[in-house]
């Protein structure tokens, strides 16, 4: 047992380290207001890719460099250290990207990987639906197949993080309603400015616009774009859920706001409040602390098995589980700091960070499978408990929306 | 970076549990409880087996006759021996080997089982006192070994040997021990913590095994979420657990500057999580687990007293605290740093 960096590694964090310093002004702050435009986030992405920075676990053909998972915990840990602002692609590098890799053809992965490592294209994951959430499979939206090969898709996505400013998605739709639900979708690349594309957005509850509703209507691709075979969009969906596992609270990455800037703004607070509040805030700031303390070994015990070969199994959602509820508390307890300001959505000297943080937790609840979700998965899948009697086991997709 | 128990490590606690589950179990954690006078019921495996096996003096230099070994070593044997509600409790071995580093002879009789210590805090009850035969107290700033006068009273853990002690008199060991003290607090922690992980984890399994097993409405009762989802939120918490015990047993092996923090995470997170895993065992069992039949209840009485013991759950958060908030105070930038932005919904979030 080790906490040390290897001698590579060491050497890979030198080089990350100068890279961010050299490169500092450019990188933008993550702390203070967000004010940047996507444009900015795409110009710094291209920065970190042409830095070597973005994608590195990516096999060379895709654009990446066949490096380790270690290696990008280390770009991760840097980064972080450094208050760079996170990758505007996430959703592509964590999760479309990896489906086209695993499913797409030569020909799509030559077009698409490098440009959306370097956020040339910025892209998004049309799965959720307003009928089908957590219970994906039961997705309506529908593409037909015409005389020429190629297919139309009709139908409604929502809760499309990134879509407004996307260049492509993926996109999972029915292709045949006569069969079990899982079993009859079919995943394709859809480019955003398509013909039949609209795409409105949704203002969150935090105030933000970040998420959209995305219509379909007779939009055309053609056969070429399909990501896995027709009828297989499960299994091909079953790839990108799993690299999203890693992705959120995987290698015990912080979610929320950092533990680091939570201490400094308690520890500069604390001293506002009488004695006995400030025993209660300590307790409070402790028992995070120690949550905390425990999701980041438990992600690099994580770390050290994916390093060894070993595959992201189900138990990486534990960190997402337990993540979100001790950013939850640290918001709660940030937020009780600010005294009067406390009850406003921005501060006397005009400042909203904290209030936003603890505006947007609940999302994090939801997005990527909810608590309950995640802890029917755990059940099930590490615990060996016994799945629920369900409803829709046997019929046909058609049979089950009667 | 490696975060993992090496080959030996894990032979090591397959070996140490198979010595502890033939040695210890809950039916005799029961039977102390039922003994005549529960008080001074004697526990198992006992001093004796444990220093013969070897396992106990472990962190014991091999030249007086332990084993050589690490704490991260004593940890992984401790978790097996929270496993079986073995008594005594190794916490004591391993803080009188760092208390009486140095003494060949009071060590070598630590390895031997001639002496059998306990040491005696300023406040609460001493753990393994009633079968102990001479005590190690700190007198201002003096580490004594001494006798000392025992009063029991009826336990709630009989396996934990816990009375009050008076020490009195004794030799002084080593002058200006107030440091090595707290070290040897710190390491006394982290193999508690070791052990209460053994406990919760062992709670789990019996929980997660009846859950399969028992059926109502014509289903097993683990495919019911409320139970399906306490039983998850007890496995997510013993393996932050795990890592703590793991990260804070090497600390004091190889970084002794994160010992003070890491060990008051693992005392804090182990009262919790076993008194969560202890009453999720009880309440998973329905009737049955309320009953003095059931082992639940011992479980049970291992966190209810263990979280007592070398400073309260309570002190170990405040400490922590403290500590985390002293290091943010010292790197602290003068200017006051905006606070954070909000998670963007990319920044976490996303699909399904
Ligand atoms: C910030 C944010 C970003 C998102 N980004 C994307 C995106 O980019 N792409 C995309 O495709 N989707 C995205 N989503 C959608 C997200 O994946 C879904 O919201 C989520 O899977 C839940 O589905 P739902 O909203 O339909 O809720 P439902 O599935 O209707 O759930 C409602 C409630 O019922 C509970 N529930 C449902 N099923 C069960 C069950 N079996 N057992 C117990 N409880 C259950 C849920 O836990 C929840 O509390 C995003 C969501 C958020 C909040």
């Amino acid at each position: 047992m080790d906490f040390e960096d290897t001698p590579d590694e060491a050497a890979w964090r030198s080089t990350v380290r100068s890279f961010v310093e050299e490169h500092r002004a450019e990188l933008g702050d993550r702390r203070g207001r967000r004010t940047d435009g996507d444009d900015v986030a795409r110009v710094r992405q291209a920065l970190l890719y042409d830095g070597g920075l973005v994608g590195v676990t990516w096999p060379v053909e895709a654009g990446g460099q066949g490096g380790t998972p270690m290696q990008q915990a280390i770009i991760d840990q840097e980064l972080s250290r450094a208050g760079v602002p996170g990758l505007i692609n996430l959703i592509g590098i964590g999760m479309c990207g990896p489906t086209v890799i695993h499913h797409g053809s030569d020909a799509q992965k030559d077009r698409y990987l490098k440009r959306l490592l370097r956020a040339d294209d910025l892209w998004c994951q049309l799965f959720s639906e307003p009928a089908s959430g957590s219970d994906l499979a039961a997705l309506r939206t529908r593409a037909v197949q015409t005389e020429d090969g190629s297919w139309r898709i009709s139908g409604q996505k929502v809760w499309t993080t990134l879509a407004h400013v996307a260049d492509f998605g993926i996109v999972l739709t029915r292709t045949d309603p006569d069969v079990a639900k899982h079993r009859g979708l079919t995943m394709f690349v859809v480019p955003m400015k398509a013909e039949g594309v609209t795409v409105r957005p949704l203002r969150q509850m935090s105030g933000g616009a970040d998420f959209n509703e995305v219509f379909f209507d007779d939009v055309v691709v053609p056969d070429s774009e399909r990501l896995g075979d027709v009828g297989d969009g499960w299994r091909v969906a079953l790839t990108t859920l799993m690299s999203e596992r890693l992705t959120l609270g995987g290698g015990g990455t912080e979610i929320g706001m950092s533990i680091s800037s939570v201490a400094q703004h308690v520890a500069r607070r604390i001293g506002d409040l009488s004695s006995d509040r400030q025993a209660l805030a300590r307790q409070d700031f402790g028992r995070a602390y120690v949550d905390t303390l425990g999701i980041r070994y438990t992600g690099y015990r994580q770390l050290s098995a994916i390093s060894r070969g070993a595959f992201p199994g189900p138990e990486a959602s534990a960190g997402k589980l337990a993540g979100t509820r001790v950013a939850r508390d640290l918001a709660d307890l940030s937020v009780r700091l600010l005294g009067d300001d406390a009850a406003y959505a921005e501060s006397a000297d005009g400042s909203t960070g904290w209030q936003d943080a603890q505006a947007g937790l609940p999302g994090m609840a939801i997005a990527g499978g909810t608590n309950e979700v995640l802890r029917n998965v755990l059940g099930e899948r590490v615990l060996g408990l016994p799945p629920e009697p369900r409803a829709d086991k046997g019929i046909t997709f058609k049979e089950s929306i009667r | 970076m490696n975060f993992d128990l090496d080959d030996e490590q894990r032979d090591l606690a397959s070996a140490a549990g198979d010595f502890l589950r033939g040695a210890a179990s809950p039916a005799d954690a029961r039977a102390a409880l039922d003994a005549d006078d529960p008080a001074n019921a004697e526990t198992r495996p006992g001093r004796s087996a444990l220093v013969d096996s070897g396992f106990a003096t472990i962190t014991v230099p091999e030249d007086l006759g332990g084993g050589g070994g690490s704490l991260l070593d004593l940890a992984v044997v401790a978790e097996q021996a929270g496993r079986v509600l073995a008594g005594p409790s190794f916490v004591g071995y391993a803080r009188a080997a760092v208390l009486l580093a140095g003494d060949g002879d009071r060590l070598r009789a630590l390895a031997e089982g001639s002496a059998a210590y306990a040491v005696v805090d300023d406040d609460g009850p001493t753990l393994d006192a009633i079968s102990a035969d001479r005590f190690l107290f700190l007198r201002g700033d003096d580490l004594v070994c001494g006798g000392g006068a025992v009063t029991t009273r009826a336990p709630m853990d009989p396996t934990r040997g816990l009375a009050q002690v008076a020490v009195d008199g004794g030799d002084v060991v080593a002058g200006d021990a107030r440091l090595r003290w707290d070290h040897a607090l710190r390491v006394g922690r982290v193999v508690l913590a070791a052990e209460g992980l053994g406990t919760a984890s062992r709670a789990l399994e019996i929980a997660v095994d009846y859950a399969k097993e028992r059926q109502a409405f014509g289903r097993a009762i683990g495919s019911y979420q409320a139970v399906k989802h306490s039983l998850v939120d007890v496995y997510v918490q013993i393996e932050n657990l795990r890592s703590l015990v793991w990260w804070a047993a090497w600390a004091a092996d190889q970084a002794p500057d994160e010992l003070p923090m890491a060990a008051a995470a693992a005392k804090g997170a182990v009262s919790t999580t076993l008194e969560a895993a202890a009453e999720t065992l009880i309440q998973v069992h329905g009737g049955i687990g309320f009953t003095w039949e059931h082992d639940a209840h011992l479980f049970w009485r291992r966190a209810k007293v263990d979280r007592f013991l070398l400073g309260d759950d309570v002190a170990a958060y405040d400490e922590v605290a403290r500590l985390a908030l002293a290091a943010a105070a010292a790197s602290s930038d003068a200017s006051e740093p905006s606070a954070p932005s909000a998670p963007s919904a990319p920044a976490g979030a996303v699909a399904r």
